[in-house]
């Protein structure tokens, strides 16, 4: 629903966000009794002293509320509810755990006993179960197959920057839409932003040049969004459609904040093959479920490991299943925070971003409907990927232009057409049948600059 | 959030008081990269008002109106960025724990036996006055009636050499009226969003539904 998103900015409320915060444990409390079969009384408080093995849900946190850079398996503690521990707080001592990966604003299940009152002695991590995955019915599939002619869906995603650091030259945007146009012609295009990044150095230092093609020149950052780019934009063909989805550092955006308010479409003056979706958003094309989040977390989350197994694996990898085990888009909290130094001699640092974390409405960044969706694309700082974890698809774009204005990358993913006879299609047995999508059979995802 | 004890009412405090503690707007140079706090129509070392939009006086170059709008912009943001770091601290003054973390029971405190009450540090009340401030130096009026908070005390060492006459500011914030109204637009477009200035009348009266 995206009137949700449509909240006032700048009014956190202190209790407002402490409420979501003790929510987000007692959500989980639920679906770990459900999924592992076990009653509430075999549920109870970590931060006393007690004879017996007991099992506790809570938030991972630092033992210390200063506690400040990395974290690790000696500095870590569990935050619990209202309800199960007036919400104190217990050291975790996981020496007898030989394989975790823990993160500050995880939400965990553990079983251990706090024998002494000070530490909570964790004898088993319980792994908190993956959401269900999108169905669709016989009816719906076909549908869709009819709604494509061509035998697969190809969707295009970028990611902004789009502007480089040292120049606003929109040559590489020019040459990617002519190759839209002419060469890869895809059903849909996604972009996130930033498109005008209020941290570009030349933005915040003001020092950007005129531009020599303009008769009158851009007053505002908004104006050189509607008088350089959005003539760009609105030589896409209009067939196809394109999906804009905003970040917070995103000037053309008044809601700086995560979760964000979409963009304003009319404004912007771009054509009805535009849709402004909100951030994070999830979508439907055609039959498979996009799930869309414009904030770095697979540069934020930095786990605390411990084994061999764990850490012989993919940190992408990792990251992906706790997204999808939080069933949030960024289960991290406090979300990052980005410094500059301001002067050298003092060792004085400036805000500059963030990851905004509106959190009173931090519920609209969970899994809608509580169901994975089949794609989820999460642009990043980080070089590309696409990964399935999960059979999700996870897709990174990278960025579309370098620092220095060098190339970028994009993705391309085409979907084959859904045939209910070829087998790609897992039929669920229900009182109506229903399938499984399987995107991640029937997806290829090609990463090009 | 909480109604801080007893005050005058909001609107009836000068801006004086409401902008005693705001961060002032720096503006830096794209010519010359100098640096300098940027306070309306008034008389300064670094720079001056002319008839044709904002001049830095070391290098002499002339601002676009671009040049001033997006460090505006930038600023704006990165205290609305800063505000949403959401840093705490505690009003305790023995134990003035500053963190970002939250209890559950959000004002308590998270240190030990501390019976403090947690607050933001940056509080969306600062925020507000915040733009308010910079919605003020392109205040057309203000600028006129000169009634600017002013950047410099006697005494500071760049307090300004030379001083404005009345008739010159009245006349220069005429000439300047565009530039002041593009960026006047700028903090409003942030001020339309901020949910400080708004009643909400659905919590207030929710308790009839």
């Amino acid at each position: 629903d995206h009137k949700k998103y449509k909240f006032r900015t700048m009014r956190q409320n202190l209790l407002d966000a402490s409420d979501v915060l003790d929510e987000q444990i007692e959500i989980f409390s639920k679906i770990i009794q459900k999924h592992f079969n076990l009653s509430p009384s075999q549920f109870s408080d970590p931060t006393i002293q007690s004879q017996s093995e007991i099992y506790a849900v809570g938030r991972v946190v630092p033992d210390s509320p200063n506690a400040e850079g990395r974290l690790n398996t000696e500095s870590l503690a569990l935050e619990t509810s209202r309800v199960m521990g007036i919400g104190r707080r217990v050291r975790l001592d996981l020496k007898k755990v030989e394989e975790l990966s823990m993160f500050s604003g995880q939400i965990v299940a553990l079983k251990g006993k706090n024998a002494n009152g000070e530490y909570f002695l964790v004898d088993e991590i319980l792994p908190l179960p993956y959401p269900d995955a999108p169905v669709s019915t016989e009816e719906e599939i076909s549908e869709s197959q009819e709604s494509l002619e061509a035998e697969s869906m190809k969707v295009i995603i970028t990611s902004g920057p789009y502007f480089a650091e040292d120049s606003i030259n929109t040559d590489l945007l020019l040459d990617f839409v002519n190759r839209l146009n002419n060469d890869i012609k895809p059903h849909v295009l996604i972009m996130f932003g930033p498109f005008i990044d209020v941290t570009n150095p030349l933005i915040a230092k003001g020092s950007i040049p005129s531009f020599p093609n303009l008769k009158i020149q851009p007053k505002t950052l908004d104006e050189i969004f509607i008088k350089v780019i959005t003539p760009i934009l609105r030589t896409i063909n209009p067939l196809i459609q394109v999906i804009l989805i905003p970040c917070t550092r995103d000037a053309i955006s008044k809601h700086a904040s995560y979760p964000q308010d979409s963009f304003d479409r009319k404004y912007l003056q771009l054509p009805k093959n535009f849709k402004c979706f909100s951030n994070p958003s999830t979508f439907q094309l055609n039959e498979a479920f996009f799930g869309c989040s414009n904030i770095d977390i697979f540069k934020d989350l930095v786990e605390t490991t411990k084994g061999g197994l764990t850490f012989s694996r993919d940190r992408f990898d990792r990251i992906s299943e706790h997204i999808l085990q939080q069933r949030r888009y960024y289960p991290l909290f406090p979300g990052k925070t980005r410094e500059i130094l301001a002067s050298k001699e003092k060792k004085i640092y400036k805000h500059i971003a963030g990851a905004d974390l509106e959190i009173p409405y931090l519920g609209l960044t969970e899994f809608v409907g509580n169901v994975a969706p089949d794609v989820m694309i999460f642009p990043s700082e980080l070089p590309c990927f696409a990964r399935v974890v999960q059979n999700v698809v996870i897709i990174n774009p990278g960025r579309f232009i370098k620092h220095k204005g060098g190339r970028g990358t994009f993705a391309q993913l085409s979907i084959a057409k859904p045939d209910l006879n070829d087998g790609r299609l897992t039929k669920v047995d229900n009182d109506e049948p229903v399938y499984l999508h399987n995107v991640w059979k029937r997806a290829r995802i090609d990463l090009s600059t | 959030n909480s109604i801080d004890s007893l005050q005058p009412l909001e609107t009836t405090i000068s801006d004086m008081e409401r902008f005693a503690e705001v961060a002032l707007l720096e503006l830096s140079c794209p010519n010359c990269n100098i640096e300098f706090p940027f306070g309306g129509i008034i008389a300064s070392n670094y720079y001056q008002m002319c008839y044709n939009g904002l001049q830095c006086k070391k290098c002499e170059h002339m601002f676009t109106p671009l040049q001033i709008s997006s460090q505006l912009e930038s600023c704006i943001r990165s205290h609305i960025s800063l505000y949403y770091a959401g840093w705490l601290t505690c009003d305790d003054s023995t134990c003035g724990n500053a963190t970002r973390q939250i209890s559950v029971f959000g004002k308590r405190c998270l240190n030990d036996g501390c019976t403090g009450v947690m607050r933001y540090r940056y509080s969306d009340k600062q925020l507000y006055n915040q733009l308010l401030y910079f919605g003020s130096l392109f205040d057309r009026e203000k600028n006129k009636n000169q009634e600017l908070k002013p950047l410099y005390l006697t005494g500071d060492s760049d307090f300004p050499k030379d001083s404005l006459k009345e008739s010159s500011i009245r006349a220069l914030s005429e000439q300047n009226r565009e530039l002041l109204e593009v960026n006047q637009g700028v903090v409003q477009k942030y001020l339309s969003d901020c949910g400080r200035r708004y009643v909400d009348m659905g919590s207030i009266f929710d308790f009839m539904v």
